[in-house]
């Protein structure tokens, strides 16, 4: 068995003795990323239709699915809508409060079968199982978004309490649903962010999981035909609402 | 590839790819398309070029301390409840990952696309301890159960038709498929959504790991990556220490550009980053995270000639590009990594004598340079290396003694001259318009596969020194 100190040991000696290629440095981290993210943000709230734009653009460009609606209250309706087309009936949501708003009530009244993961971790391995069984079984999964990136059109979603990592994976049908604070222009803009939430800033939740999700899963390994939904979900819809859904 | 087939020597199993018709017309189909998209991404990327400069330089400034990376790396991951083991041979690695599947009780595994663990041979390793390994990347799902090996870092089932995998389909899942890659996919989906559902122990490699706050970054398409880490309860990561980078702001730069480099994707579907065992409040996530970190000939290289190659994204666009690679796909290289980068990285991990013969499997052109999104410069490492399989006696003699000559001849002038002369009288048998394409005894060997240039009825030298002659 090698242990920890021979193993370091041994790279240190390289390390050591090895001649640098050239005079290198990494990436300049932020020195205050949550001012910065702060300042992105602020920045953002002027000019966001352009951002809101652009990430339209790439998300279809990557075979996602976009809607725009004025208000949270409307989202339920497209739910149905996309519901009524698929002949769905179960949906898997994230908490009301990791979304920022009690959908359920609206879209049961719309006779959707709404299994709402809870807010607590649950406390024994039968609820666990029974929990994952409901997403494993749904045909939709709904979703809030913690950034929308518009240089590539993703979603980025972090996991934790409220929050599963399975409601955008397991259902063949993610919908995610977001408003004008999450949208960021630039891969680079995300990193500040990253920094922030590691750093002197505050995550959105506390999981251990960050997805970036850029469209509906993909694969193109038979004869580089491309196909959909391989493991992942076939159709990935971003619901945009207008007013912040906060308030 | 078994060692059966390695036994085969490299020019017989290269031949051998030459003659198959449908492996040309693949490969010819999937790299020619894989060089348009990377092109056509980078085409509208203006950043792209300074990113990739600056991409270089981070795996350059990251092995310059990479001791002082990996104990942040160690440090963090330790903090949020993860174990991390060392293995400095493939053996060690493998035994490793057993020793944790037994003792988490794990009888099926499920895998997401990784090299690292091809590798170390892991699911022979893991089939002999009685744990079943489940392949979940389509492509690597395909060549699990035909038994074989992928042949291209990015796309492993490049080799294969459509009724190919339907054929196989049928037989190892004894359910009617029929030879059409939407099919095909769906059952894919069926048969692995209960095999993610049922593992136990979830076994990935990693793209990327950020020291800074202890997260594996997994980068796939399918959601593959992110069934096997939130679903087992046991989530196994196995990474080379060379694929630390120091923060997500060093991240961001080579997610920028990687995707780009492979499929020509602004960012592949999903980017997964991991941290640590599942936190409070959590529904999904491993109960226990592991990280092993791999050496493998690696480590020695970091001081070592192949230091460079240690920069490596694995994108496989320098596959794609290279006159060699597209000849002979991946199977005939005998080893883990195909193409221009995997002789450099089987020089690496298996030692110089298994690329003997790899090591002139490339025509120095450049391609592969220009292709690597941090510009590795592999045409210059593997002339190293033809200079190492030399002087370490490990070439076949008659190629050491026919350089020797070579050398010789080349540096001394009036015996170069002489033999300008000897050989244009020996030619002659032998030379047709203006080639020789046949030569006699041993010398055939030369001309079996191209054709020689003859000596020129006057010589370079001899017409500068009747030029000379008329100048005074």
């Amino acid at each position: 068995m090698t242990t920890r100190a021979e193993f370091l040991g041994r790279i240190r000696e390289q390390v050591r003795r090895s001649p640098r290629r050239f005079q290198a440095d990494s990436a300049r981290r932020p020195p205050h990323p949550a001012a910065e993210a702060e300042t992105i943000r602020r920045e953002l709230h002027e000019r966001w239709p352009e951002t809101l734009e652009a990430f339209r653009r790439e998300f279809e460009g990557v075979a996602g699915v976009f809607h725009r609606v004025a208000s949270i209250d409307m989202v339920p309706g497209v739910v149905s809508r996309i519901a009524h087309e698929r002949e769905a009936r179960e949906l898997v949501s994230w908490h009301s409060t990791a979304l920022g708003a009690d959908l359920a009530p609206a879209l049961g009244a719309r006779g959707l079968a709404v299994h709402q993961m809870p807010a607590e971790e649950p406390h024994s391995v039968a609820e666990r199982e029974r929990l994952r069984a409901i997403a494993a079984r749904a045909d939709l999964g709904l979703t809030g978004v913690d950034l929308a990136i518009a240089e590539t059109g993703t979603l980025v979603l972090v996991s934790g309490a409220g929050r599963p990592r399975s409601t955008s994976l397991l259902p063949p049908c993610h919908i995610a649903v977001f408003d004008r604070t999450a949208l960021v222009d630039s891969l680079r803009q995300v990193g500040v962010f990253l920094e922030a939430w590691h750093g002197d800033g505050r995550p959105p939740a506390a999981g251990g999981a960050v997805n970036f999700i850029t469209g509906p899963s993909r694969t193109a390994d038979i004869e580089l035909t491309l196909t959909r939904g391989v493991h992942g979900p076939k159709e990935v819809h971003a619901i945009f609402v207008e007013q912040p859904i906060r308030g | 590839m078994s060692d059966a087939e390695l036994a085969t020597p490299f020019r017989q199993r290269a031949g051998g790819a030459i003659k198959d018709t449908f492996l040309q017309e693949a490969l010819t189909i999937a790299t020619t398309k894989f060089i348009g998209l990377r092109r056509d991404a980078f085409a509208s990327f203006p950043e792209g070029e300074a990113l990739r400069d600056q991409a270089r330089a981070i795996k350059e400034a990251t092995l310059q301390e990479l001791d002082r990376h990996l104990e942040t790396l160690i440090g963090n991951v330790e903090r949020l409840g993860g174990h991390v083991h060392y293995a400095a041979t493939h053996a060690e690695a493998r035994s490793i990952i057993v020793d944790i599947a037994r003792r988490t009780g794990a009888r099926m595994a499920v895998k997401s696309k990784s090299m690292a663990t091809e590798e170390i041979h892991l699911n022979e390793a893991l089939e002999a301890a009685g744990i079943t390994p489940v392949e979940t990347d389509l492509g690597e799902y395909i060549i699990q159960l035909a038994h074989e090996r992928p042949s291209h870092i990015i796309a492993p089932a490049i080799h294969k038709t459509k009724g190919q995998v339907a054929e196989l389909f049928s037989r190892e899942l004894k359910r009617h498929a029929p030879p059409d890659p939407e099919a095909l996919t769906r059952i894919a989906r069926g048969e692995l959504r209960e095999k993610f559902l049922q593992a136990d122990l979830g076994i990935t490699g990693a793209n990327f790991a950020v020291a800074d706050t202890g997260t594996v970054v997994l980068v796939t398409n399918e959601g593959n990556g992110r069934m096997v880490t939130s679903l087992p309860r046991v989530h196994v990561a196995v990474m080379g220490v060379e694929k630390v980078v120091p923060s997500f702001t060093d991240l961001m730069v080579f997610l920028a550009i990687l995707a780009k480099s492979a499929t020509g994707q602004k960012l592949s579907v999903y980017t997964s980053m991991v941290q640590g065992p599942r936190r409070g409040g959590e529904l999904e996530g491993p109960e226990e995270f592991h990280l092993v970190l791999l050496d493998g000939g690696r480590i020695a290289q970091i001081g070592g000639p192949l230091r460079e190659a240690l920069s490596c994204l694995r994108c496989g666009a320098c596959l794609n590009v290279c006159p060699v690679y597209r000849q002979i796909g991946g199977h005939a290289y005998g080893y883990t990594y195909p193409g221009p980068i995997g002789i450099l990285l089987t020089a690496m991990l298996e030692g110089t004598p298994a690329v003997k013969d790899l090591a002139h499997a490339s025509s120095l052109c450049g391609a592969c340079v220009e292709a690597c999104p941090v510009r590795i410069d592999i045409p210059r490492m593997l002339i190293d290396l033809r200079r190492e399989v030399d002087e370490k006696r490990i070439a076949p003699w008659p190629e050491r003694v026919a350089f020797k000559l070579l050398a010789t001849l080349l540096q001394r002038p009036r015996l170069y001259r002489f033999a300008a002369r000897a050989g244009r009288a020996l030619q002659r048998p032998f030379a047709r318009e203006g080639r020789i394409s046949r030569l006699p005894l041993f010398f055939g060997e030369w001309t079996r596969t191209r054709d020689l240039p003859p000596v020129a009825s006057r010589t370079f030298q001899e017409c500068w020194a009747s030029e000379k002659d008329l100048a005074t």
